[in-house]
């Protein structure tokens, strides 16, 4: 169990970390248009 | 909230329903206890960047052919995202061998080549960022990316060809009870939504940055330019 919930955490701080970082960086280049 | 962020926020909740099967639905492993829940989005996250990394196959060969900048942004997206989940993996996969065989790395087969996997797109996306952007840097990101994949199924079928500590398949060998193969489907099925999703939004965003240095660099050549002489 010790590694399974860190294991967890960093699939989903990466993935949704890059998500919410995305969407972000695609707003503020589609105000800039 | 526009369509990507709608796509986003589904691609999301079938995340997060496959989360609940995987802590909820699946059965614990009799052997392995709790830990081996990790299996399910560690071989997801892996063929998800197989997937990706086939985007930019088939992106960068499409470059080679007719200089498409569509299949070039594509090549570009997928090798972004193909990289985030391969780093999943292999994180997720160190975390999993730990209690397991005692070790978060050792040097088999399997592993290496996924490491090598890693550094030949990470290395991909250094040559898109070092260089200017242009023809040549695509033509050479392309090559770089055909020749990335030979490792794909290298990759894959590591397990098989050679011994490993990895173990082998056990999809296709029908080790899984029927509960935990319909979690792995699942949870593969939403993290490939995923996957597609974070592409098509990294394309959106190529797209919005090539039409921004476009517009850009008309107007640096013309402020950089050495005045006329004086007739």
């Amino acid at each position: 169990m010790s590694y399974l919930i860190p294991a967890y955490l960093f699939a989903v701080a990466l993935l949704g970390g890059y998500l919410v970082y995305s969407l972000r960086k695609l707003r503020e280049l589609e105000s800039k248009q | 909230m526009n369509r990507y962020e709608r796509w986003a926020a589904a691609a999301v909740a079938l995340m997060l329903v496959a989360g609940a099967a995987i802590f909820f639905y699946a059965p614990t492993d009799y052997l392995q206890g709790p830990v081996q829940r990790i299996f399910y989005l560690h071989v997801s996250s892996a063929i998800a960047a197989y997937g990706c990394f086939a985007v930019v196959l088939v992106g960068g060969l499409i470059y080679l052919r007719n200089e498409s900048a569509v299949a070039d942004r594509f090549a570009r997206a997928g090798a972004l995202v193909g990289v985030i989940f391969t780093t999943v993996t292999l994180v997720m996969g160190m975390l999993w061998a730990k209690p397991i065989w005692g070790t978060f790395w050792t040097w088999d087969a399997r592993l290496t080549s996924t490491l090598v996997l890693w550094i030949v797109y990470a290395g991909y996306l250094l040559v898109r960022r070092l260089a200017e952007p242009g023809r040549q840097a695509a033509r050479l990101a392309a090559v770089v990316g055909i020749f990335g994949f030979v490792d794909v199924p290298i990759v894959h079928f590591s397990v098989t060809w050679w011994r490993t500590q990895h173990p082998g398949p056990i999809i296709v060998n029908d080790a899984l009870p029927a509960q935990m193969l319909a979690t792995f489907l699942f949870t593969m099925a939403c993290t490939l939504v995923l996957a597609a999703v974070m592409v098509w939004i990294r394309y959106r965003i190529e797209t919005l940055t090539d039409e921004r240095l476009h517009v850009a660099e008309p107007v640096r050549m013309a402020t950089s330019r050495e005045p006329e002489p004086a007739q």
